[in-house]
């Protein structure tokens, strides 16, 4: 029984939309030349990263055409560039699925849901501010690949024009299935064709090698106008198809699911804001299934056992771990076996440390969810010391595989196999270190003064912390980096590498958690 | 807003709520005991329980913000579907208190949810709310300038500052003074009397007293409907 007169007609989406817009656009500063500045200083930043990075991109390849080609570099940069655009493509369609991708903010959950506006009207918003990102993303993810397929005006236009439409296409897609049985097996199989796009390639390129052989690519089908309007054509209609659908199936969104995906937004972009990235992870991390199997743990006889045991059990129950760190050791190798980008030692070491940090970050969940929620370790009869120490054997352990099979690969042409398989194994305890450093960083400390940024106020020292942990790694790469200045392993280098990590790796553990 | 005396709930009248074995839980896994119940027009039922008894996870189910595992939940004899405009016309609650419109002030998130519910006179009723409320002086003030108690007070004015046949209230006495708390639970009252429905889980025996014309009893071996009589004296003795 209705207790209020219901009289007048209700608002549709777009009014209630319309209404929220303008009591906020009341509050805020809309004077021109405000959004004049805004523009200017958009359009500044934007102007110096590209300045930045086409100076850096055209210093690189003056480098490269400068040094003599390796044979060991067999994979052709087009090949690379479209496996790193596929994994990039794959993360995006990962993430989007796990936001989303239409999600409500927890202000739009509980104010616009409850409402008997429509929910596509409420929506369509959100879906708007999705495409757009996306098509954005997508363009910018396809300038490598189109250019290293053609340099044609006509041809970048329709590669360009054509990434936009299969990610709007896509952006439609997720919005579908979103409304009807969910997205929640996206990300695993995104993350899945990410992985082997960034794994497959480097083991070709291991294999060729091996065999004195060089990959071949395909060079670019000359695409004619009307064939260029064809497949533009085809991408347009289904783009659109899969918008209008998707628009339509707003409709059919749960409240729930919605509010969920909103609050899973929320927190990872407070974690970008704040650039705490421990926090990123844990935000957009998949919900933890319970296990099929129980572990009985008849072998942990003592509370250091029980921390390694608990370590191993994060470890095997975490499929996108395994797929982070075989990622992690074939970023350096992708890197050495491709043309171009192999002849630059500078290059691959950068290629070994992004890779390894990779693989560290996969092995230091223990330590991050420990630092976070520190209630289970201070039950253990052990001292904090002793508890950190131990989060750093299973990192160790798992690290000499990975990072030796990754420095095998990445020297392979170039001296002795079992020394630089060595030296891998030797960097290891240095990487487990740095895992466990940014594992217990102490959270940024918002009681002293605070700098201004473009991002909002940030305490002083954010740069400090948030390197904590892989400069203990860089520091570690030092022997490996040499090795590949020199091309060879000399004997020496093993041993005074393994010297140099253990003792990293010991101020490493030592230190973690406490303030600089 | 008006309000018109009611006669006693008609007890062959149609159940407006039902949950027939409803399983509620979250990843396959049940939180409490199956629910049963039939809340007919014009009544009122607390859910009462400890801490981590299931409580919000029912009512979340009811309204279909979750998924029920198992069993079947009707509003007016349909398949409870929150995305009907239906569903969504005749039911309010207050289920996620502290999540507003940062840039909305108090007046405005209430204005805009008498709005688009076509309540006539919509500026003098929210007025008439925020009075109600106590929060007359702060209807300009954004969400996050006002104490957490006055946004759980702006809260509960937005379930009330529209239409519904069925109100769904998770814990609304918390954060609310003793005067609040028995100044809600007498104005919720008038409502079942005027063949409102109410169904909110508490654990404050003064308000079930006032408003419950029966309670559920959430637990992890079964759920059973008791006298308020008897919830009252149970929740007093702790």
């Amino acid at each position: 029984m209705s207790v209020l007169a219901r009289t007048t007609e209700e608002w549709d989406g777009a009014a209630v939309r319309r209404f929220t817009r303008r009591a906020t656009a009341a509050r805020a500063d809309t004077r021109w030349w405000t959004r004049l500045g805004d523009l200017t200083s958009g359009l500044t930043s934007a102007a110096i990263a590209v300045a930045v990075c086409g100076g850096l991109v055209s210093g690189l390849r003056e480098q490269i055409a400068a040094r003599p080609p390796v044979s060991s570099a067999v994979l052709p940069g087009g090949l690379t560039a479209t496996a790193v655009a596929v994994a990039v493509a794959s993360g995006s369609v990962a993430l989007f699925a796990r936001l989303g991708p239409v999600s409500a903010t927890p202000g739009v959950a509980a104010w616009w849901l409850p409402l008997p506006a429509g929910r596509r009207g409420l929506l369509r918003g959100e879906l708007r501010r999705g495409l757009l990102l996306a098509v954005a993303a997508a363009v910018v993810v396809a300038l490598p690949v189109v250019l290293a397929w053609t340099r044609t005006l006509g041809g970048v236009l329709t590669g360009l024009l054509a990434g936009g439409l299969l990610a709007a296409g896509a952006v439609g897609a997720l919005v579908v299935r979103q409304a009807g049985s969910g997205t929640r097996w996206v990300p695993a199989v995104a993350g899945g064709v990410g992985a082997v796009a960034l794994v497959g390639p480097p083991l070709l390129g291991c294999l060729a090698a091996a065999a004195g052989a060089r990959v071949a690519w395909p060079a670019a089908p000359p695409l004619s106008l009307p064939g260029a309007g064809a497949l533009l054509g085809v991408l347009l209609a289904a783009a659109v198809t899969a918008v209008v659908v998707a628009d339509h199936r707003l409709e059919e969104l749960s409240a729930g699911a919605l509010r969920a995906s909103g609050e899973t937004v929320q927190y990872a972009t407070a974690s970008v804001l704040s650039l705490d990235t421990r926090e990123i992870g844990r935000a957009l991390r998949s919900p933890v299934r319970r296990p099929r199997r129980a572990l009985h743990w008849r072998w942990v006889r003592r509370a250091e056992h029980a921390v390694v045991a608990g370590d191993l059990a994060v470890l095997a129950r975490s499929p996108w771990r395994w797929g982070q760190l075989a990622v992690g050791a074939a970023l350096p190798v992708l890197t050495a076996r491709t043309q171009g980008l192999g002849e630059l030692p500078a290059l691959v070491a950068g290629a070994v440390v992004l890779g390894w940090w990779t693989a560290a970050t996969a092995v230091g969940e223990p330590s991050r969810r420990a630092s976070s929620a520190p209630g289970a370790d201070r039950s253990l009869p052990l001292a904090a010391a002793v508890v950190v120490r131990c989060r750093a054997v299973v990192p160790v352990a798992v690290l000499a595989v990975v990072l030796g099979v990754s420095a095998l690969l990445v020297g392979q042409g170039t001296g002795s196999p079992p020394a630089w398989l060595a030296l891998g194994v030797a960097a290891a305890p240095a990487w487990a270190g740095a895992a466990v450093r940014a594992g217990y960083r102490p959270d940024l400390d918002w009681s002293g003064p605070v700098v201004s940024s473009p991002m909002g106020a940030l305490p002083t020292g954010v740069g400090a912390t948030l390197v904590r942990g892989p400069d203990v790694g860089v520091l570690g790469t030092v022997p490996v980096g040499l090795a590949l200045l020199l091309g060879a392993v000399p004997s020496w280098l093993v041993g005074a590498s393994l010297a140099w990590s253990l003792v990293l790796a010991a101020v490493a553990v030592g230190t973690a958690g406490q303030r600089d | 807003m008006t309000s018109e005396p009611e006669p006693e709930p008609d007890p062959d009248a149609e159940p407006l709520l039902t949950a027939t074995d409803l399983s509620v839980g979250y990843g396959g896994e049940p939180v409490c005991a199956p629910v049963s119940l039939a809340m007919l027009p014009g009544t009122a039922v607390g859910l009462v329980g400890p801490n981590g008894a299931g409580k919000s996870t029912v009512l979340q189910t009811m309204v279909g913000l979750l998924p029920a595992l198992a069993g079947t939940v009707t509003f007016a004899g349909q398949p409870v579907d929150e995305r009907s405009a239906e569903f969504r016309r005749a039911v309010a609650g207050v289920l996620d208190d502290d999540a507003f419109f940062p840039s909305l002030t108090g007046a405005e998130h209430l204005l805009l949810t008498a709005r688009a519910h076509g309540v006539a006179d919509a500026e003098q009723v929210v007025a008439d709310e925020l009075a109600t409320f106590g929060l007359t002086e702060r209807a300009g003030a954004l969400p996050s300038a006002l104490s957490s108690g006055q946004r759980r007070r702006l809260a509960l004015a937005g379930a009330l500052v529209r239409p519904a046949r069925l109100l769904v209230l998770d814990e609304p006495e918390r954060r609310l003074d003793t005067a609040m708390r028995r100044a809600l639970a007498d104005r919720l009252a008038q409502l079942v009397a005027a063949g409102a429905t109410v169904l909110f889980a508490s654990h404050d025996p003064a308000f079930l007293g006032t408003l419950a014309d029966a309670v559920l009893v959430v637990a992890e071996d079964e759920c059973r409907l008791v006298e308020p009589a008897d919830a009252v004296a149970d929740l007093r003795e702790g």
